[in-house]
């Protein structure tokens, strides 16, 4: 983002006219003082850093038994790289990276001042995902390492945590009410999570380009409903025992869940970051995905087990490392959690199982009316808008051992580009129960 | 990468609005902005209105042709305001071009009569130069919409829209009568889209040339206005066929009423930046079980989808609970007086709250909503978030040079705090508010006509208690 502060044009009063002299004054000065004051000031403009504070209150906010793990640190990298579309087409993007490997969230990995060097072009498809415990505070740093291949941008980037209740500006990650960390520096973003959720997270600035260009990730908060002593009896004669895991607190089991997945819908237009790469105008009123995705990943990519590398270098840098495969045993509850994230189109998603799938939750949020009533429910087919989010519970009680899919019911987004038998798709396997 | 965020005009636009906010404010809540029933006297006719890429484009759209209206076409239309009950007469005179043909108007979820005018397919319609009157009887309070009943696919597009607001019989702080149903503020926003090719073809007269059928759209609208021009004040001289902005600014806790209406053709996944929303209302009827349940079916999200004509009632709040830092930056230990807010609160910041209710390690939880004892945690004239008090700002931010920095931060992050601005910096957020970008979630409807940034962007506003909202 380029602001009018930042165009020395802008800052030239038409009305000044002065001597030659005095002109060349005029202009001169800034380098003179510049200079000036890169010889007297210290190196702090360079700021590289991560803020990690240790849990020492002695309280145990998370509930999980252990006071001193409340406080998670996480370090992501924002910048560029590459992504391999389904149908082996390599399309550059923007997105986060993982630094959780260099100091000090890893004391015997590289300094940090190294994060930009050494992940350069290291982006991930999509970003990293975090999963929270409710009640823990996490101090995310987001690190620009700039973009390698567009040296003519100088975009700043943001962490906007999608729909976290009660946000304040400062870590909203808006660019026109915050500030955002311009190239080779980090900023430290602190939530506190209150409430669980299925949440995502994206970069905000230019959000229309850096969105479709790729900067998004899974974001969750398990409630505090798992930490529950062994054998606490739920309403309804519920008996939670340890280890059981629950989307929400609902009070009653009705969340419960053995597997969960995320299914983040998205797609690319490979015009626009065709445009991108290549340093050409960006046509945002023709921007239309043909590449659609789950965890960025057409079919039948999705059912890939390994990670996938992206052909840059040898051997190139996994940057897609999100599977979405889904094994389960016959009784199984699997949780889908499930969002869309394209610029451009609103999915609806279903399966060929047969069974309804139960809607739990919306937006982070348990779906309960404001006095307690039940407000779930069952659909066949699901559609969801750009940043909407759902828990999706599918009960394999009814279903015989097979393979099913999980596909979008808007049926022109079943292909990868002009491939066809693609896009947003995945594979269901149910096996015997043992 | 788009170098000009804002014209110089819209910004020197929006930094005096913001000084007559500040400046020109007086004690009562804001109304909705619209015109009075039980009539009306609508014409249809045509003007042009500014998009925020700079463009200007044909419209036909209603204009207020009462004694008291300015008989200027406005896009969307006159917000009709009645009470429940009313007999509410729209009498609609058609002054469109003759190649436009008849026009009409139709009120889904009312019963409606007519008299005058000449039959059409969905409803007695006005010929070119005619006149028709509806009229129907404002049974059930909530948002509702209106538009043109004749060969709509091009009408509704080229500008024939409005909302409607019933007031219940409750009164005018409530949008249905049931005490769930009370605002605080309330804003009507109108979201449509366009097609720039058939307002070329309509200026152009080349009405054979026009294919409905294919509608693609590039340019959205919050209130016929693009971001950043929805956030300039009302009736705006320099926008005088658009005079409607959406720019919400409440105070901590107040309860604001968005009453959202989609008139276009497309869905919207508008989603709210700050706090989750709660509809209440869909279709003009309370979310509720039954009679005197309330609004117990409402639902919470981050985002609603627009559905085309359909309206909602969406409350939304603000009070910076379970934050984990104090949005005041008060120093812990200290007590602040109020009176430099408001001479007339006794009182410390925060006294009514007892932290050794809630003393940590102990299994006594915060209470939640809905609890008796969840008022204590709020401070009762300022709705600070006591547990908070005193809880130092978590992080180091990184020094100026490693920032960019947007027109609406204020140099802080403390709500009505003091900060430094970069040089240049346009200075648009004088009271230090917080600003919550509300907006399409399909993140290319940002834009106006391929221009970013506009389209259906809009921000709402947080203003520290001390400023005065009109």
């Amino acid at each position: 983002m380029q602001l009018d502060n930042c165009n020395p044009a802008a800052r030239r009063r038409p009305g000044q006219r002065k001597g030659n002299a005095m002109k060349a004054f005029r202009y001169y000065l800034p380098l003179i003082l510049a200079l000036f004051l890169l010889a007297v000031m210290p190196q702090t403009w360079a700021s590289i850093a991560v803020q990690c504070p240790e849990d020492t209150d002695g309280i145990d906010a998370d509930g999980d038994g252990d006071p001193a793990n409340d406080i998670v640190c996480r370090h992501i990298t924002g910048g560029d790289g590459f992504a391999t579309m389904a149908d082996g087409r390599r399309l550059y993007m923007f997105s986060f990276g993982d630094a959780d490997d260099h100091q000090p969230l890893d004391p015997a990995g590289p300094p940090v001042e190294e994060t930009p060097a050494n992940k350069a072009l290291e982006a991930e498809l999509p970003a990293p995902r975090i999963t929270l415990r409710e009640g823990q505070e996490l101090y995310l740093t987001m690190t620009n390492v700039s973009m390698v291949l567009r040296p003519d941008l100088f975009d700043p980037h943001s962490v906007h945590w999608h729909g976290f209740p009660n946000a304040a500006p400062i870590f909203d990650g808006l660019p026109e009410p915050s500030p955002t960390p311009n190239m080779m520096a980090s900023f430290t973003y602190y939530y506190k999570a209150a409430h669980p959720g299925t949440y995502f997270y994206h970069c905000h600035v230019e959000a229309a380009e850096h969105m479709q260009m790729g900067m998004i990730g899974n974001l969750w908060v398990t409630p505090k409903q798992n930490e529950l002593p062994d054998g606490t009896v739920l309403l309804g004669g519920f008996v939670h025992n340890a280890g059981n895991k629950y989307a929400y607190n609902d009070g009653d089991g009705s969340t419960f869940y053995d597997v969960e997945i995320p299914i983040q819908m998205t797609g690319m237009d490979s015009a626009f970051h065709d445009a991108s790469e290549f340093v050409t105008p960006l046509m945002f009123a023709e921007m239309h995905d043909n590449y659609t995705m789950i965890n960025g990943r057409g079919y039948p990519d999705t059912m890939d087990p390994n990670v996938i590398f992206n052909q840059d270098g040898t051997p190139g840098f996994g940057a897609q490392k999100t599977p979405t495969l889904i094994d389960l045993e016959q009784g199984q509850i699997l949780l889908m959690r499930v969002s869309n994230v394209s610029t451009t189109h609103i999915y609806s998603m279903a399966t060929t199982t047969g069974v309804p799938m139960k809607v739990v939750g919306r937006g982070a949020a348990l779906l309960r009316g404001p006095t307690g009533e039940d407000t779930s429910f069952e659909v066949n087919v699901l559609n969801v808008g750009g940043g909407q989010a759902f828990d999706v519970l599918l009960d394999t009680q009814d279903v015989p051992p097979g393979k099913y899919f999980l596909y979008t019911t808007t049926l022109q987004f079943l292909a990868n580009g002009d491939q066809e038998r693609g896009g947003i798709m995945t594979e269901i396997n149910v096996s015997a129960a043992p | 990468m788009r170098p000009h965020f804002f014209s110089r005009q819209t910004a020197l636009g929006i930094a005096l609005t913001a000084l007559l906010l500040v400046f020109g404010s007086s004690g009562a809540l804001a109304a909705v902005q619209g015109i009075e029933g039980p009539s009306f006297q609508l014409t249809a006719k045509t003007g042009s209105i500014s998009t925020s890429d700079g463009e200007s484009f044909l419209m036909w759209g209603y204009a207020d042709a009462s004694a008291s209206g300015n008989n200027t076409m406005q896009y969307p239309g006159p917000t009709l305001i009645v009470n429940q009950g009313d007999v509410v007469t729209v009498t609609l005179t058609n002054s469109l071009p003759a190649e436009a043909g008849n026009t009409s108007i139709v009120f889904p979820g009312q019963v409606v009569t007519t008299s005058g005018g000449v039959p059409g397919v969905l409803t007695q319609e006005a010929a070119t130069g005619g006149s028709v009157t509806y009229q129907f009887t404002a049974t059930h309070p909530g948002t509702f919409l209106y538009r043109s009943g004749s060969q709509p696919d091009l009408q509704v597009e080229m500008g024939l829209v409005g909302a409607i607001v019933v007031y219940p019989s409750m009164g005018r702080s409530y949008a249905y009568n049931h005490e769930d149903a009370r605002f605080d503020r309330e804003f009507v926003l109108v979201i449509t889209e366009m097609d720039p090719t058939i307002h070329r073809m309509v200026e152009y007269e080349e009405f054979n040339l026009i294919d409905t059928s294919a509608y693609y759209p590039t340019n959205w609208f919050a209130n016929g206005r693009n971001f950043p021009d929805n956030l300039s004040d009302d009736f705006v001289p320099w926008l005088p066929h658009q005079p409607y902005k959406f720019n919400p600014r409440l105070h901590p806790g107040e309860r604001v009423l968005v009453r959202s209406v989609s008139v276009g053709n497309q869905l919207h996944p508008f989603h709210y930046h700050g706090n989750d929303i709660e509809v209440i209302g869909e279709g003009g009827r309370l979310l509720s079980s039954g009679p005197g349940m309330g609004a117990d079916l409402a639902w919470q999200a981050a985002t609603r989808r627009t559905i085309p004509g359909q309206t909602a009632d969406v409350m939304w709040t603000w009070n910076a609970e379970q934050l984990g830092w104090d949005i005041y930056d008060h120093q812990p230990g200290v007590d602040y007086p109020r009176a430099e807010i408001d001479t007339t609160w006794t009182g410390n910041i925060c006294d009514n709250f007892d932290p050794l209710l809630y003393e940590p390690n102990t299994t006594t939880q915060l209470p939640a909503p809905g609890d008796p004892d969840y008022a204590d945690l709020f401070d009762p004239f300022t709705n600070e978030y006591c547990p908070d008090h005193g809880t130092l700002f978590p992080v180091i931010l990184p020094t100026r040079d490693s920032l960019s920095f947007g027109p609406y931060y204020a140099g802080t992050p403390f709500l009505g705090g003091e900060g430094e601005l970069a040089p240049g910096d346009p200075g648009l957020n004088a009271t230090a508010g917080y600003f919550y970008m509300w907006h399409s979630h399909t993140e290319k409807e940002l834009t106006s006509n391929d221009i970013w940034p506009g389209g259906l962007v809009t921000f709402a506003i947080v203003e520290h208690p001390a400023v005065p909202l009109p």
